[in-house]
């Protein structure tokens, strides 16, 4: 081997990671962002920290002295909250936000035994990955993320048929439907459920995603949206629940997922 | 069934692009391994292509080979590769995969007659099998995806291909939950474990196979776990799984990988299998490799890097689309065959361990994955498999814990750079790994009951239990 001990790396290559390095610690951000209730700070905490064994000892005593309704709010989606805040600030990465948002997931099924008639979520979304695809890590984590932001998720899973997503959009109402595929010859069957959910005079947006799918193919037909990465998914929802249309997506997405 | 328990290679310097222990010929002229680097090039349809067997016949045979093998003509090129990764369809639609495999079969006798060209095609099958729906023969009642599997291996080596492989993906079901939980055991568990115990499975039948219709038992990938936890490591800003797991769940996934060459598989493997190069070292077959020219694909950290000992150069897969320059299949087989070019212009002068050093050196410290890969710490890592070499779960544990080991010396002598979060993922791999039992039967019993709830798609019938 020729000798490469007096490499001068740094006219060769960066480390941009090393070098943009967040150093805080996931106490010194929670400090500041905790709720000052200490019984919500305790279940908050058991969600930011991703305390699996006492999540369900630390809500069934918050229930004691909170309604269930202010737990979940401000204690546990709160605690999601502040996960969020430390997955894009780059002190948590993904398997915190998987582990997080099963503690807080265990915390809201136990709170929300509690309230009469159930819990109203911010809307419900249709999930699934395209037929002939089994590639379905994407929309796993997307509905992770979906789930966490206060969204009820019906997740179809992988390989679904055109017609299942259809049936399955008019059975549950949803607000929003998105399709994840990995393969040129797979991504085909979104503009074809779109096509069919407009037949049946439903005309919500149909998001288009995947490694094989660009924004210009997901623009390419009506209702279709784009999502690049499963983080814009939730603030996509978030303009979708207020008001905004496919068309209105497609106008403003650089902006919507540039966090403006 | 021989395991690899002995190192094909003594040094990890006398491994070298171009130069396999054992050479592969097949095809219309291509010999692999057998002293120069041959471009092999991938491509995906266009959209909507699938809708009928002549139109996607027509864009695989008149569009994507043609371009493809008119480029390499073109630019003075001597050999290519091809290679058409089914799309589902090909499986599922009758005729569609017999037409596509004997259309190229005929295009590539046509244009070696014409000018020739060395030419041969690897086809590389679908695995659309599905853990909730069981990976062996009678268990997938819904989709026949098993049945589905075999059946497009015969229907490939039936009608001409030269090459059979494919990217099976047993233990993805627990690949899945451990790249996005950051969970060791679980990759080791599923891909090392299971995963291996599926490959034998499935490539007992492909070798079968290839040899009843005269195809070369090509190789697998892991890309469905390793190449998922590469890719979300992703680069310098993408760091949503630590590229510390990444890279030892590629030390992992070369314990997997080898099973083919074991059941009878003769190389070369699958480009998009980083762990290409650590296989190579146990096995002497060759070795398909990517990196910086498959950027059409996908970026990764160690571009130059992956060319170092391989034997065939990719470009991972480019969809079909008009370019400036042609064709995207006839602009990205470009660089990929110049690149060929310099290696095989440093064989033919003496100068070939040199560009190799150069290749490796330029990426070696750009990130954990690429330093493992490095082809000397990758030759220690194939040592530390084949000294457990009879087993599935210890060969695949040792793997996991070599690589962490050097990657944590690399850092320990400042000379690779780790970021807090990622020594800390490190540090706690080696202590998980550590502290495993090893008992094979122990650590299958933990695992079972470890992962019941988190990974409820596991049917121990798929994998013979």
């Amino acid at each position: 081997m020729i000798d490469i001990s007096k490499i001068d790396y740094s006219t060769i290559l960066r480390r941009y990671d090393a070098e943009a390095e967040n150093m805080d610690s996931p106490e010194a951000v929670a400090a500041k962002m905790l709720p000052s209730d200490p019984v919500l700070s305790e279940v908050a905490s058991a969600v930011l920290y991703m305390k699996f064994k006492e999540i369900g000892p630390v809500v069934k005593k918050a229930l004691e002295s909170k309604e269930p309704l202010d737990i979940i709010n401000n204690g546990l989606v709160a605690g999601m909250e502040i996960v969020s805040h430390l997955y894009a600030a780059h002190v948590y990465y993904l398997p915190e936000i998987m582990m997080a948002a099963k503690v807080m997931e265990v915390g809201i099924s136990i709170a929300e035994k509690q309230i009469p008639g159930g819990r109203t979520t911010k809307g419900t979304v249709v999930m699934h990955a395209a037929e002939g695809d089994p590639h379905d890590i994407g929309k796993n984590i997307a509905a992770v993320m979906m789930r966490s932001s206060g969204f009820t998720v019906v997740d179809l899973g992988k390989d679904v048929a055109v017609d299942d997503v259809v049936d399955a959009v008019k059975e549950n109402k949803p607000f929003l439907v998105t399709g994840t595929a990995l393969m040129t010859t797979t991504m085909t069957a979104f503009p074809s459920g779109a096509k069919k959910l407009q037949e049946a005079g439903i005309n919500i947006p149909y998001m288009a995603a995947g490694g094989a799918v660009n924004r210009d193919f997901a623009e390419s037909f009506d209702l279709g949206i784009y999502s690049e990465k499963a983080p814009q998914t939730p603030p996509i929802a978030d303009k979708i629940l207020a008001g905004y249309d496919w068309k209105k997506i497609r106008e403003e997405w650089d902006s919507i997922v540039g966090g403006e | 069934m021989a395991k690899f328990t002995k190192m094909a290679y003594e040094s990890a310097d006398d491994m070298l692009f171009g130069h396999a222990k054992k050479p592969v010929s097949y095809g219309l002229g291509i010999k692999v391994g057998a002293g120069r680097v041959i471009p092999e090039v991938n491509y995906a349809p266009r959209p909507g292509t699938e809708k009928s067997v002549e139109r996607i016949t027509k864009e695989y045979v008149d569009y994507i080979s043609k371009d493809a093998i008119n480029r390499a003509v073109t630019l003075g090129f001597p050999d290519l590769q091809l290679e058409t990764e089914w799309v589902a369809q090909m499986g599922t639609v009758p005729g569609m995969g017999a037409s596509v495999v004997a259309g190229q079969k005929a295009i590539t006798e046509k244009m070696h007659d014409e000018y020739g060209i060395n030419l041969a095609v690897r086809h590389t099958i679908p695995d659309q099998r599905e853990a909730e729906h069981g990976l062996r023969g009678g268990m997938d009642k819904k989709f026949g995806y098993p049945e589905k599997f075999i059946e497009c291996c015969e229907i490939a080596c039936e009608n001409g291909a030269d090459v059979l492989s494919v990217e099976s993906v047993g233990g993805k079901e627990f690949a899945d939950y451990a790249v996005t939980h950051g969970d060791i055991t679980a990759f080791l568990f599923g891909v090392g474990y299971l995963g291996s115990i599926d490959m034998e499975h499935v490539w007992t039948q492909m070798v079968d196979i290839a040899k009843k219709n005269k195809t070369i038992a090509g190789g697998d990938t892991n890309c469905s776990g390793a190449n998922v936890s590469m890719f979300m490591a992703g680069g310098m800003l993408d760091n949503d799984v630590q590229k510390t797991f990444s890279a030892v769940t590629r030390c992992i996934s070369a314990a997997r990988t080898m099973v083919a060459e074991e059941v009878g598989a003769t190389g070369p493997d699958k480009d998009c299998g980083y762990e290409g190069v650590i296989v190579k070292s146990i096995t002497g077959m060759p070795a398909a490799q990517e990196g910086k020219n498959c950027q059409c694909a996908h970026a990764d950290i160690q571009g130059n890097l992956m060319a170092q000992c391989c034997d065939l150069w990719s470009n991972e897969s480019v969809e079909y689309h008009p370019e400036f320059g042609g064709s995207s299949v006839a602009c990205w087989l470009g660089p990929l065959g110049y690149e060929c070019s310099l290696m095989n212009t440093a064989i033919a002068t003496g100068n070939a361990k040199t560009l190799r050093d150069l290749y490796m050196a330029s990426d070696r410290v750009r990130g954990p994955e690429g330093y493992v890969l490095a082809y000397d710490n990758a030759w220690k890592v194939g040592k530390a498999i084949t000294e457990y070499g009879d087993n599935y779960y210890l060969r695949a544990k040792a793997a996991g814990l070599a690589g962490a080991n050097i990657i944590r010396e690399g850092y320990d002598k400042k000379e690779l750079v780790l970021t807090k979060k990622q020594l800390d993922v490190l540090d706690a791999i080696i202590k998980e790994l550590s502290v495993l039992p090893d008992d094979e039967d122990k650590f299958y019993d933990y695992c079972v009951k470890k992962y019941k709830d988190d990974v409820p798609t596991f049917n121990p019938k798929s994998y013979g239990f």
